[in-house]
């Protein structure tokens, strides 16, 4: 066996050949990173998923793959989706958040406003 | 596909053309009236991984978990380059912004309060923000949180379109770890 399988040939055990299409995205030297891949996608939908896109597209493509993939491992109920909730849950927090703390700074100017007329009168 | 008694067969059964179980594991989840919920999960992930993770999940998951899944297929077919990760990646952003016009309001509060307690000092010692303080500060986070890649993306989810700056999701999972740690939500006002 050629000892420079890519790691997705290897864990495929199979002969790697030159045109391998995972080979530039998946180095032997990271194999968890195509099982997890293989684990959710499965190793053919991922082969039909990079050959329908232009090669310069396709290290981008592997690591949002290999990102949601590793989210669904660690979360199978909910995957990436759940940091997405998260996120939109985050920003409506804050949202709130920053409306008060204007409101607050328009009736905190409105007072000191009214101080300094009070003052000069 | 039978007599009166027998149910038509689930999506997921019609578009493989076999004949739907009683215990068929995908039928609670892909009615026949909804074919392209089925056939967009089945196109991304897999029939038999769809069912491998069903089956390792407790009933009462499963249902989540399929919703969970079709998102996440939509988000890959309509952007196959970053799927999901691309509105992780708006999103985070739109966080970093809030956060930090936050950030500048809660020092205006600040000031003023400094303003109250010392009302009849020097007029050099009193602070305050004005449009141009605040402007810089809120650039100099967009030139940190836009220090991405240059891709623009155009994604749709339900609640609107996203342009989006990719980031790595290297930094994406560091971010998630950073606020995993943190709090980054400080609910309490300066004035309490």
């Amino acid at each position: 066996m050629n000892p420079k399988r890519c790691a997705a040939c290897k864990y495929l055990r199979r002969r790697c050949p030159k045109d391998c299409i995972f080979s530039p995205y998946f180095p032997p030297s990271d194999p968890d990173k195509f099982a997890c891949i293989h684990r959710i996608y499965g190793a053919g939908n991922v082969s039909k998923m990079l050959q329908q896109l232009p090669v310069q597209s396709r290290a981008e493509a592997v690591e949002s793959l290999s990102f949601e993939a590793k989210c669904r491992v660690e979360d199978p109920v909910y995957g990436c989706v759940g940091m997405i909730s998260l996120l939109q849950t985050q920003i409506q927090k804050t949202q709130t958040l920053l409306a008060k703390t204007q409101a607050e700074i328009a009736v905190a100017q409105a007072k000191h406003s009214q101080t300094q007329v009070n003052e000069f009168m | 596909m039978g007599g009166p008694g027998s149910s038509s067969p689930c999506a997921s059964c019609k578009l493989l053309r076999r004949r739907c179980a009683k215990d068929c594991i995908f039928a609670p989840y892909f009615p026949p009236d909804d074919p392209h919920k089925f056939a967009i999960v089945h196109k991304v992930f897999g029939a038999s991984n769809v069912s491998k993770m069903l089956q390792e999940l407790p009933v009462h998951q499963r249902a989540d978990a399929v919703n969970s899944l079709v998102f996440e297929a939509n988000a890959r077919v309509r952007d196959p380059v970053y799927g999901c990760v691309g509105a992780i990646s708006y999103l985070q952003n739109q966080v970093s912004q809030l956060q930090m016009q936050l950030a500048v309001a809660q020092a205006e509060i600040l000031c003023i309060q400094m303003q109250h307690e010392q009302p009849l000092q020097s007029h050099h010692q009193v602070l305050e923000l004005d449009q141009e303080d605040k402007a810089l500060l809120l650039n100099s986070n967009n030139i940190n949180n836009c220090n991405n890649d240059n891709n623009n993306l155009g994604y749709a989810m339900s609640s609107g379109q996203f342009n989006s700056n990719f980031a790595s999701p290297s930094s994406i999972m560091q971010m998630q770890m950073q606020m995993q740690m943190q709090d980054p939500l400080k609910q309490e006002s300066l004035w309490t």
